[in-house]
């Protein structure tokens, strides 16, 4: 069977020293900047991107060492979402809702557990749908053309974050930023500067990756300020030991999980903060029979963190098959991959395959990494929240900084990241998602480049883009998502002081 | 409020927007030329906008008093240690900025300094010896 043997192919590449090495590292560093407060899987691949530049990797070991960070952090954001009831995280605020309670009820052991054994059985879940559906959707994809990449994009601006519960409004508003900034600097088509004020240094427009070590890295050393600067006191947890028992009872919710789960993070845009809220209302509803729902029910906390792993692993499908990433953490990634001259989407399953499946197979290798690591050691990570921000931030400082000034070689470049820095703050402070700017700023160019080419193939007949059945479906799935959107937004107020860290 | 100040801001820059691509030149073979697309974008974005105006969210926490202030020095030491880093060369600019932020961010006097003296020869060590990323070294006065 092909899927298998391009599998073992995938197995050679990350069997690598190098590169289980770096799988290694990333499950460390991932779990670690995961279980700070605050810190979610975005600003910890954000934060680590400079990293991948300045160790001169090449592009596959790049996106191993980012997958695992990625997988780490999913795992991590539940360490301080039980413990301290801070989520990292938009999809970690439903961890918080029976997690928390568990820890005050003095079973903070018992949570970690069944939440580590959760997150593990989501996420190989999502890694064997990966294996089986990216394929498949691969070769799906060469289907499409231009006009139906261009109803991909919409859809996937409609939707990021969109169903959220956030303003979706304010998501709009956001796509509509990064879109701004991705057109300026010189057409690709025409060679005419557009919106550079003259200045040279504009005319290559926005490196997506100094905007994303802006918007994360930067804005959030800015936000850190406003929250507790000094060493949290935090209960001592003792050993975690899942117990079969345990495992047995909440098994059930974590398999649901993880279905609602990766089924949601297959969906361009929307996908993985998605998967965790989706995971525990279905919970909620199959479950909650007695009403212990938010006051400690362990299936609250193994249902969304399995559907919280799950969606974040099935992100990757539409990231690698179509280049239109499913959370905000695979657009993080997307724009690495780009910088290495990595074009994600169907022709990188037939090109370079090794950077596919060896990403596959790591994922494997990371899951059982980070299963060892959140268990027997967990206590190293919790203790890791009783750090005073000082020791820590300088160090992140530093790395954002030369890891632009590696891919950028000017002052100007971190001039850059430096303003992009401000201007995510004070989004973040409007509650306005990041993630739809920084896929504007991504996916601006492609976006516009697939609409002229298709009107160039018509001849300027704007019917061609809703001529093919994939483009009509598209649409239709777009307009269908957004009404839903809104309809949860009326319906739904988040409770206060739970979303001002979302991003 | 700041939702209608935002708001109007963002209305302003998108009239701006559009009004400007008006003004690239099309070319040939390229039935949209380069100022369709800014001009696309223009008009949900000043449609977002006046609904912000229209539905503003109640205001956020923006900080004042003594976080705004360390906001601000933060904000200035990036822009310094940006500015710095080729002409002092890395390792004094570094000390500076990672002593200097660990201040900020409460760590005491000596402490704050000790961290500096730490991770800035041993980030150039990591980063310029082990990694191979050229860093200016000295100050090039």
């Amino acid at each position: 069977m092909d899927t298998l043997a391009f599998l073992a192919q995938g197995f050679a590449v990350a069997m690598t020293p190098t590169n289980l090495l770096l799988a290694l590292f990333g499950c460390i560093a991932g779990t670690m900047i995961g279980s700070l407060p605050g810190l979610g899987p975005v600003n910890g691949v954000a934060i680590l991107i400079p990293l991948a530049f300045t160790l001169g990797l090449d592009p596959t070991s790049a996106l191993i060492l980012l997958s695992a960070v990625y997988y780490g952090a999913m795992y991590g954001g539940r360490i301080s979402s039980i413990i301290l009831n801070i989520p990292g995280d938009e999809p970690a605020i439903m961890t918080t809702l029976d997690g928390y309670p568990m820890a005050k009820k003095g079973k903070a052991a018992e949570a970690l557990a069944i939440s580590g054994v959760a997150s593990f059985i989501g996420a190989t879940v999502a890694t064997l749908g990966l294996t089986l559906f990216a394929p498949l959707l691969a070769k799906a994809a060469i289907y499409f053309g231009p006009a139906d990449y261009f109803a991909l994009y919409v859809l996937a601006f409609a939707t990021i974050g969109g169903v959220s519960g956030m303003n979706p409004m304010k998501t709009l508003l956001a796509a509509c930023i990064g879109l701004m900034l991705a057109t300026v600097g010189l057409d690709p088509s025409t060679g005419t500067a557009r919106y550079t004020g003259g200045s040279y240094d504009l005319y290559d427009g926005f490196d997506p990756i100094v905007a994303i070590v802006g918007l994360f890295a930067i804005s959030e050393m800015l936000m850190l300020f406003e929250g507790n600067l000094g060493a949290t006191a935090i209960p001592s947890v003792g050993r975690v030991v899942p117990r079969m028992k345990d495992i047995l009872f909440s098994l059930g919710a974590t398999l649901r999980g993880s279905a609602v789960g990766f089924i949601a993070g297959i969906l361009p845009g929307a996908g993985a903060s998605l998967g965790a809220v989706m995971s525990y209302s279905v919970e909620k509803r199959v479950s909650d029979k007695n009403k212990t729902f938010g006051t400690g029910d362990p299936r609250g906390v193994a249902a969304p963190e399995a559907g919280n792993n799950a969606a974040s692993g099935a992100a990757l499908i539409p990231m690698l098959t179509l280049g239109v990433p499913g959370s905000g953490t695979t657009a993080v990634m997307l724009a690495m991959l780009i910088s290495f001259n990595v074009q994600p989407g169907p022709l990188l399953f037939q090109n370079q395959p090794d950077i596919v499946w060896g990403l596959i197979a790591s994922l494997y290798i990371a899951n059982i990494v980070l299963l060892v690591l959140n268990i027997p050691f967990i206590g190293l990570f919790t203790r890791l929240l009783m750090l005073p921000q000082w020791v820590l931030m300088p160090f992140v400082l530093i790395v954002s900084f030369l890891g632009v000034f590696a891919i950028s070689n000017s002052v100007h470049g971190l001039l850059v990241m430096i303003a992009f820095g401000v201007l995510g703050y004070v989004l973040r402070k409007m509650e306005i998602s990041l993630i739809p700017v920084v896929l504007g700023v991504l996916l601006g160019g492609d976006m516009e480049d697939n609409l002229r080419r298709a009107l160039s193939i018509s001849g300027g007949d704007p019917w061609i883009l809703v001529h093919s059945p994939i483009s009509i479906g598209l649409y239709i799935a777009t307009a269908a998502l957004l009404v839903i959107a809104f309809v949860f937004a009326e319906r739904s107020t988040p409770a206060p002081g739970t979303s001002h860290n979302v991003k | 409020m700041s939702d209608r100040i935002l708001g109007i801001l963002f209305l302003g820059l998108s009239i701006w927007y559009g009004y400007t691509a008006g003004s690239y030149e099309a070319s040939f073979g390229d039935p949209l030329g380069p100022s369709a697309f800014p001009q696309i974008i223009s008009v949900p974005a000043a449609l977002v906008s006046l609904g912000l105006i229209f539905r503003p969210d109640p205001d956020p926490a923006w900080s004042r008093g003594t976080v705004l202030l360390r906001q601000v020095a933060a904000l200035v030491l990036f822009v310094a240690y940006a500015l710095t880093l080729v002409p002092l060369g890395f390792v004094l600019s570094t000390f500076l900025a990672v002593s200097l932020f660990a201040k900020l961010m409460g760590a005491p006097w000596v402490k704050a300094g000790v961290a500096g003296l730490i991770l800035s020869p041993a980030l150039f060590v990591l980063f310029d010896v082990l990694l191979g990323l050229p860093l200016p070294l000295a100050p090039s006065l």
